[in-house]
């Protein structure tokens, strides 16, 4: 179990100042998605939150800690982080490139090689990739691809999961799995911070989301809080419609504003 | 043409990593054992080795003790440091085409020996001489980072190495025109290609410290290797910090490398070469291929150096020659698949 | 005699040189040349001894450093020139010498003006030296100076008895392993102080190259290494200096040779070949006592 708690964050590049003074919390057991048009920061902020980037100005606090007070090795242990992107700079097996999430976790003397089986074992039936363990990373799909840098993210164990736009690129079929599967994270008491640009599994999927704009938090809420016509409008510059299904709502991005 | 090729057609499955390294050892042994029995004078390596051994000063036991014993050290020293070199440097830099010849790492550090060297300053200090190359290393190393780190192409690490070897090699043709000796302009071309010959017990004990250190530098920064395998901030995340490895590489490359020119030359595509072809059979790895690379570094010197004496060619060819014939196809081939790729 | 014909028939060998050259531009030196340039160390050093430096206009600047040259003090008080054909014109000289080894293009640039230009070989044997001597002594009208020097040579060599006995194997080590071999100035010295020139035995005529491998293994009793390795540091010279060589001295005796006795043909090929017989004596009684 662990609570994250950022405050009075402030980041720059250059003149540019992509944060100002934002606040932001999550805790165990709970999905937040961090959503906002290009350039709001998204990602910056997850950056800050993973331990990866440092702000400008403000702190950050892991169960009440400090990162510095936390250590590297300990943070990286409690923190998962999933890049944006996902670059693989060489072809590893699929199984080794899961067992890297296992790192934070090595011992100087090689103790704990069956936990660390154990781990990647799990990672891999969670992200449904047991039958391609012993490929390379050359001969997998995208969206296998996805799958399996999510397990390496899984494979850490950590208290926190933090995802940026991990259903980019993903057809249909592997993004409703991305997301499924990251809710499942959460039923071992974990917590999952999500970077999304797309509304509709930001609504279907979150507990929470916190929407950024204009360099700080617009507003955060429940979806049915954060998802109104009005924000979405000033956040993004579109009319979405909306229906239901089954009890769930769901919107879809419409048109430009305006028009 | 040597028994790794046909090895790496097997794949990887077949022997394991304990397997990989227990074959290369052996290797590295043959080789040893026949840098030892090729040389200019006709030598019974068996009599050599029991007069050696029972303390008995024959000529046969000298030739073997003072001349060909410290040369296959020696090669198997400097072999073991441009492979490992080369492999971290791919791994840090996430190119296969980074290795300390092409990055122009070997010509900076030909360059401080040679100050060294030729100025008369190799005897105030303990270790001046490789000290010398490392020093030039370092400087090389940290131009290349700051020119084609960070995630910067092929494109620019090849300029960046293409630079620093010019600079590099134009100061060393004028050090050397200026050096007080004669014969110190000829010798340009063992700085650039690399030689064995003549090396004695003392080379080994200069740069044997200074290496070890490099080496166990380079080999503590493999698990943060394998994690930049899926980029920087993900290798963040996972605990590494970036700045002291960069810092461990580049003090590690530059002991390694640096002693190894100082008393070598510049020998080339050793560290283009080897982890080039290991890379397959550690699956990719980049934390592994760093041993295995020195061990293949090692091989393959020994095996270029005793070429060089077992063919006719007198007077004995430089070291550089033969691994430049030898690598320099690996050279064309990495760049047409890349080409593909790009 | 003999003699005078060998030393007559190697003085028209030099002179070939003056008269090969294209006869339009070329002229004869002056009976006493005031004027005479150097441009080769080693014909430096015969032309310090032959002529009167009043005479001399310049020779060359290797001829000022002590360590490699036997006149140091002479020329340390005469201009200097480094073999350039820009340097020598304004000088406006009326013999200019060289070596056929040096500074080819400035001697090819003189020869077609009208400056009076001779060239010297390096000696082969202590014979073509006495050839040399007497032609260059003619050449700068000092002929009974040159008689009296290669007296004085001929005097200390013939005071050396000839050596009786084995003798002792010896060879010779210079720079980048360059050994000595048959046919040369340096084997008639070292067959004149008693040794036996293994180089020759191995095969090599004139110059060749040795490996330390060869050295050591080939059972040698005097090593003669270059004084070279005493000189600032370059590759070349490491070779000299190898620790091998100190491995060997318990029964090789090492010899450290000065370059400048013997890289050019000079009288100083006595004191050569007096301080070889000193060091093969040595090692005979060394061994004589075993």
């Amino acid at each position: 179990m662990m609570d994250i708690a950022a405050t009075g964050i402030t980041a720059r590049f250059g003149s540019t100042t992509v944060l100002r003074g934002v606040d932001f919390s999550a805790r165990s057991g709970e999905m937040v998605g961090l959503i906002g048009p290009n350039g709001s920061g998204k990602t910056t902020l997850l950056r800050i939150l993973a331990n990866v980037r440092a702000p400008e100005e403000g702190e950050v606090r892991y169960a009440g800690k400090t990162a510095r007070a936390f250590g590297a090795r300990e943070l990286a242990r409690r923190v998962a982080y999933l890049a944006q992107g996902g670059e693989v700079h060489w072809p590893l097996r699929v199984e080794t490139l899961v067992a890297l999430g296992r790192l934070p976790h090595r011992e100087a003397f090689g103790g704990s090689e069956a936990a660390d089986r154990a781990a990647i074992a799990r990672a891999l039936v969670a992200a449904d990739i047991v039958q391609f363990r012993d490929r390379t990373m050359g001969q997998v799909s995208g969206g296998e691809r996805m799958r399996i840098l999510l397990a390496r993210a899984l494979a850490v164990e950590g208290d926190l999961l933090l995802a940026d736009e991990p259903t980019a690129a993903l057809d249909p079929l592997h993004q409703l799995q991305a997301m499924q599967l990251l809710r499942a994270t959460l039923r071992e008491g974990r917590g999952v911070i999500v970077v999304l640009h797309d509304l509709a599994l930001a609504m279907r999927f979150c507990d929470r989301l916190v929407l950024l704009a204009e360099g700080g938090v617009l507003v955060e809420g429940t979806p049915a809080q954060v998802l109104t016509d009005a924000h979405i409008r000033r956040a993004y510059g579109v009319e979405v419609v909306r229906g239901e299904r089954d009890g769930v709502p769901f919107l879809l991005p419409w048109t430009p504003r305006g028009i | 043409m040597t028994p790794r090729r046909a090895v790496g057609t097997r794949g990887a499955s077949a022997f394991g990593y304990a397997g990989l390294i227990a074959l290369l050892v052996v290797l590295v042994i043959a080789f040893f054992v026949a840098s030892l029995a090729v040389g200019y004078a006709p030598l019974a390596l068996p009599q050599a080795f029991r007069d050696a051994v029972s303390g008995q000063g024959t000529l046969a036991a000298l030739v073997l003790t003072e001349l060909r014993v410290p040369r296959a050290l020696l090669g198997a020293l400097v072999g073991f440091s441009l492979g490992i070199a080369g492999a971290a440097m791919q791994g840090l830099l996430r190119n296969p085409l980074a290795e300390p010849g092409i990055t122009g790492v070997s010509g900076a550090a030909a360059l401080g020996a040679v100050i060294v060297f030729y100025f008369g300053l190799a005897g105030t200090v303990p270790f001046a001489l490789p000290l010398g190359g490392i020093a030039g290393a370092i400087v090389a190393t940290f131009l290349l980072y700051g020119l084609a780190g960070h995630g910067a192409g092929t494109m620019t690490l090849i300029l960046a190495g293409v630079a620093i070897n010019s600079f590099a090699g134009a100061l060393t043709s004028l050090a050397l025109n200026l050096s007080p000796n004669p014969f110190a302009v000829a010798e340009i071309v063992f700085w650039l290609l690399g030689s064995l010959a003549d090396r004695s017990l003392s080379t080994v004990w200069l740069v044997l410290p200074l290496m070890l250190a490099g080496w166990t530098l380079l080999i503590l920064t493999g698990p943060a290797l394998d994690s930049l395998t899926l980029g920087e901030d993900t290798a963040k995340s996972l605990g590494f910090n970036l700045g002291r490895l960069r810092l461990m590489l580049i003090a590690g490359t530059a002991l390694s490398v640096g002693s190894a020119v100082a008393v070598a030359g510049a020998v080339a595509f050793v560290g283009l070469v080897v982890p080039h072809l290991l890379r397959p059979l550690v699956a990719h790895r980049p934390g592994r291929l760093l041993f295995v690379s020195g061990l293949g570094g090692a091989a393959l010197t020994l095996a270029a150096d005793t070429l060089v004496r077992w063919l006719p060619i007198r007077p004995e060819l430089k070291l550089g020659v033969v691994t430049a014939i030898i690598g320099a196809p690996f050279l064309f081939n990495l760049i047409y698949r890349l080409r593909s790729t790009a | 005699m003999p003699i005078d014909q060998q030393s007559t028939a190697k003085w028209a060998t030099v002179v070939i040189a003056l008269a090969v050259a294209p006869a339009a531009a070329q002229t004869l030196p002056a009976d006493k040349p005031a004027r005479i340039v150097s441009l080769n160390m080693c014909t430096d050093d015969l032309l310090l001894r032959l002529a009167d430096p009043a005479r001399i206009a310049s020779v060359t600047w290797l001829s000022r450093a002590q360590r490699g040259s036997n006149v140091a003090d002479i020329a340390a008080r005469l201009p200097v020139n480094h073999g350039l054909a820009e340097e020598i014109i304004p000088l406006d000289p009326d013999l200019v010498i060289a070596g056929t080894f040096s500074t080819r293009t400035a001697v090819g640039l003189l020869k077609r003006t009208r400056i009076p230009l001779v060239e010297f070989g390096i000696p082969r044997s202590i014979e073509e030296i006495r050839g040399h001597i007497r032609a260059m002594a003619r050449l700068v009208g000092e002929s009974e100076q040159g008689e009296r020097i290669i007296g004085q040579m001929d005097e200390r060599l013939a005071a050396m008895p000839s050596g009786t006995g084995a003798r002792p194997r010896a060879i010779v080590l210079n720079p980048n392993g360059a050994t000595v071999g048959r046919g040369t100035l340096v084997d008639e010295i070292m067959t004149r102080a008693g040794l036996d020139n293994v180089a020759a035995t191995l095969g090599i005529d004139s110059y060749g190259l040795l490996t330390l491998e060869t050295i050591v293994s080939n059972a040698i009793d005097v090593l003669i290494v270059s004084s070279a390795r005493d000189e600032p540091p370059a590759l070349a010279t490491e070779i000299l200096k190898h620790p091998v060589i100190e491995r060997l001295s318990d029964r090789v005796r090492i010899v450290s040779m000065p370059a400048r006795l013997w890289n050019c043909g000079t009288p100083a090929v006595a004191e050569a070949v007096e301080l070889l017989r000193r060091e093969a004596d040595a090692f005979k009684r060394g061994r004589a006592t075993q």
